[in-house]
């Protein structure tokens, strides 16, 4: 009658605590949690300055009061950036077409701000028609860079050919500097919707 | 060891427990009959049948035959096993009860959550039904599946565990000394034990795989970011389900090994062919699962042609041994006495030994790119499985009732078994024949120039009702009657 | 061995096991199935050998340490055991609890009940390797996908290996323990449940 008793209690608590555990049976990857848990409220960013390929300043959040959708790249990026970038030049249109381009910016912050000088800056926005005003490439400064990646829950870790493998994904960050939404790069009919969200 | 074939009729444990089993399978199987009945009918034009409502029947149809051929052989291991090891009764009803538990979630998952997937839960089928049922109902199905696993599991382990005991090991259950030439007939255990040992092996090697497989499915159901590689995916479904219902028919064969002896009066022994033949049926029901991925491509051709091989060889220790054995056994004995269940047992491995042979057929490579999705494939299981496995599950049936006299098959007994054989044979042959003319198997409707194709198989469903409800109500009426042995 | 080295051999692994954390967590194989299984082996050493009602049968313990594995499997708990300190912390804590309680249960366990674990487990590990072996996507943000693969790989070993480990003693070892029903004898009565 015990035993009974606690196998029943230990299904109780154990069930509770992988619902707990996986949001609701929602999340098993720590990628997918990190979406979930700002689809559910979006979380404040620390706002930080931008060094941009044309040498100008801009800053996330936005000064201009735009949505701001950010991808995170390293320019020497042999793979992964280089089949999101083609995504971001994409989305760049699909935002044109849905009549947003001046309330919504797109960019590319480099989590290797140390290597990725403006003129590399520059070159991989060439080889991505990136027009340098919708959608351009930026670095931050290297000392606030753990803070970044720690907010939007990036990680780059090195893939022992002397580059990196990263999370890839395109962030909304609203114009009051909240982190709403984290989609797949190529679901642009999800951005779209979200960054509309980010504008109410 | 004294002689290990006295089998005298004596009380299995549970016997009542085994009863009730066999009735409700014999329950199921009569329905699963009409919703097979009713699908041929369709296509035959004889009756207006919704396409999606034909492949829920076709799903529940699949599920539930193997479903029941398999409980109907867990119910035969467990009975005869009985007579040699000690086993523990609450595992029996736990077996039941998972089983049961099982139905429920399948049937619920097809009839009320619209499931139609086919038995087979070909992935990503479950997953993209296209709006025709939802993942709730896809995962209801599969858990039944899990639950149904964990059953035959249970009863695998209880029985694998006081095989290995009582007879030094997996080794000695399978009468190695005997094969390798060290022991004698005499104190090799008896055919029901070496043929309960293999099964018991090759099919919990059949179940850890499928509960692999159906984790898999059911992760992708609700995180479709967990992707299944389907044709691995689609490798171990069938590794397991293949041989899941061909252990249905070698348990169900252990009824002829104890059962025929009681008919002949003389035992039958393990010899070492004999002893042999099972240990090689053990690995050919493993390596023989290619021959359904055939038509794969993509698979490493080694692979498919070990499948094509071993069909041609997996034929050769069942038709040696069991049919042959069988023959010789027969010719032997002075004075064969035939009543329902001993012409049910020999016509079980009669199809059984059939059936093998559009199957070494369809296992040829060429032949299986034309002909595997056509009719011919579900010919040769029906024969398998009306002619064999149901036909063996019967004679037990017929034999837990049977009276110890044994009456004489004769006038209206005669006339059932006839028409439950002559019905049988016409449907599968139909199927047969229509799979060499290339008709599609699994559509719901069929073109005008196949209906009367159907509409004769549709005839032929209807003798095979008519006989089965008849050994089922026969069942029933004996049960009455039977003191309970 | 003896009972009384097993304290200090627990406490040896579980030093070198939070010494190495750094290296052992960078790679997933060494983090999956090195350091967590010896973490368990660590809790097991220590579990005491009381037989407590409360355990009776093993399903209590056994259950509460299913739960725990199935906790630590998801891909979720592992990264953020690498991530966050305090799930660094609930690993060094929670998984030499794990194997505790699994020692506690598996003694107490009915032999169908062990049997069944270990089925359970064969079929778990084929599940975690078909699993990391074909996802397209990385499934844990700290590792690369050619450590996912490896990972997989391990788990299919580990499969094979417990299969192998499980069965081949079943072949030949076992001498008959006492002697099979030759003659069927009327067996009217069997007690189910007894421990073999």
């Amino acid at each position: 009658m015990q035993a009974l008793l606690a196998s029943l209690l230990v299904v109780v608590a154990g069930g509770g605590l992988l619902w707990q555990a996986t949001d609701g049976g929602q999340a098993l990857t720590a990628e997918s949690a990190r979406r979930l848990a700002v689809q559910r409220a979006p979380q404040p960013v620390s706002p930080f300055a931008l060094e941009t390929m044309s040498g100008a300043s801009a800053a996330i959040p936005d000064a201009r009061g735009k949505v701001a959708l950010v991808e995170f790249i390293y320019t020497t990026c042999p793979t992964l950036c280089q089949s999101a970038g083609a995504d971001m030049f994409r989305l760049g249109n699909r935002v044109r077409e849905a009549g947003l381009a001046d309330r919504v910016t797109l960019m590319s912050v480099s989590f290797d701000p140390e290597f990725d000088t403006v003129e590399r800056m520059q070159s991989y926005g060439e080889r991505h028609d990136a027009d340098g005003a919708l959608w351009t490439i930026a670095r931050p400064r290297p000392d606030v860079l753990p803070q970044i990646l720690s907010d939007f829950g990036v990680i780059a870790i090195p893939d022992r050919m002397g580059g990196y493998t990263h999370n890839v994904a395109v962030h909304v960050v609203t114009a009051d500097g909240r982190l709403a939404a984290i989609h797949d790069t190529g679901d642009f009919e999800g951005i779209i919707a979200a960054a509309r969200k980010a504008l109410r | 060891m004294m002689d290990n074939n006295s089998a005298q009729r004596l009380p299995g444990p549970q016997a009542g427990a085994v009863k009730f089993t066999m009735l409700l399978a014999g329950v199921v199987l009569l329905l699963m009959m009409v919703f097979g009945f009713v699908m041929r009918a369709a296509q035959g034009d004889l009756l207006d049948l919704d396409p999606a409502m034909f492949y829920q029947l076709l799903t529940a149809h699949g599920a539930g035959m193997v479903g029941t051929a398999g409980l109907t052989g867990a119910a035969i291991l467990w009975y005869f096993m009985g007579r040699y090891v000690p086993l523990a009764r609450g595992v029996f009803w736990a077996f039941l009860g998972l089983f049961l538990l099982g139905v429920v979630l399948i049937l619920g998952a097809i009839f009320i959550g619209g499931y139609a997937g086919a038995w087979t839960f070909l992935f990503p089928l479950p997953a993209n039904s296209g709006g025709v049922w939802g993942a709730d109902a896809a995962a209801a199905f599969l858990l039944g599946y899990v639950a149904i696993g964990v059953a035959f599991l249970l009863l695998y382990l209880e029985v694998g565990r006081k095989l290995i005991a009582a007879y030094g090991g997996i080794g000695g259950a399978l009468a190695w000394p005997l094969v390798m030439g060290k022991g004698t007939v005499e104190d090799a255990p008896p055919p029901a034990v070496v043929a309960a040992m293999a099964t018991t092996i090759f099919n919990t090697i059949g179940t850890v795989v499928g509960a692999a497989v159906l984790a898999s499915s059911l992760v992708n159901l609700y995180f479709p970011e967990f992707k299944v590689d389907a044709l691995l995916a689609k490798n171990m479904i069938y590794f397991f389900g293949h041989v899941f219902i061909n252990a249905s028919i070698y348990m169900a064969v252990i009824a002829v090994y104890e059962i025929i002896p009681e008919y002949t009066g003389t035992p039958w022994k393990t010899s070492r062919v004999f002893a042999g033949a099972w240990s090689l049926v053990l690995l050919f029901v493993m390596a023989v699962y290619p021959h359904h991925l055939l038509q794969d491509t993509v698979m490493p051709a080694w692979s498919l042609a070990m499948g094509q091989i071993v069909s041609y060889l997996s034929g050769i220790p069942l038709l040696a041994v069991t049919a042959f054995s069988l023959i010789v056994y027969l010719r032997k004995a002075n004075a064969m006495r035939w009543d329902l269940a001993s012409a049910l047992l020999v016509l079980g491995v009669a199809g059984w030994s059939v059936g093998s042979v559009p199957a070494i057929i369809d296992g040829m490579i060429s032949v299986n790119k034309v002909m595997h999705n056509t009719q011919w494939v579900p010919g040769h299981f029906h024969i398998y499985l009306i002619l064999g496995e149901v036909a063996m599950a019967f004679g037990f049936m017929m034999w837990l009732i049977g009276k110890p006299e044994h009456k004489a098959i004769g006038g209206f007994n005669w006339a059932v078994f006839s028409a439950y054989v002559l019905g049988g044979a016409g449907f599968t042959l139909m199927f047969l024949i229509s799979g060499a003319l290339s008709v599609p198997r699994r559509w719901a409707v069929h073109a005008p120039e196949w209906v009367l194709q159907s509409q004769i198989a549709t005839g032929f469903a209807l003798l095979v009702i008519l006989g089965a409800a008849m050994f089922v109500l026969r069942y029933l009426l004996g049960l009455k009657h039977s003191a309970g042995r | 061995m003896k009972r009384h080295l097993r304290p200090g051999l627990a406490a040896i692994i579980m030093f070198a096991c939070i010494l190495g954390n750094r290296t052992l967590e960078a790679d997933p194989v060494l983090h999956v199935l090195v350091q967590l299984p010896l973490l368990g082996v660590c809790g097991a050493l220590l579990a005491p050998r009381r037989e407590w009602c409360w355990a009776q049968g093993g399903f209590a313990p056994l259950l509460a340490a299913l739960f725990g594995i199935a906790f630590w499997m998801l891909p979720r708990s592992i990264d953020g055991a690498v991530t966050f300190p305090v799930m660094t912390a609930a690993k060094f804590l929670s998984v030499p609890l794990i194997g505790m309680l699994l020692a506690i249960g598996w003694r107490q366990a009915h032999a169908l009940l062990r049997g069944f674990l270990k089925a359970q487990t064969v079929s778990m590990a084929g599940f975690m390797a078909f699993l990391f072996t074909h996802s397209p996507v990385r499934l844990c943000n700290n590792y690369l996908i050619d450590d996912q693969w490896r990972l997989g790989f391990g788990f299919l070993f580990l499969a094979i290996g417990l299969a192998m480990v499980w069965t081949i003693p079943l072949l030949f070892n076992a001498r008959p323990r006492a002697s099979p029903r030759t003659r069927a004898e009327p067996m009217t009565h069997v007690q189910s449940g007894v421990p073999a």
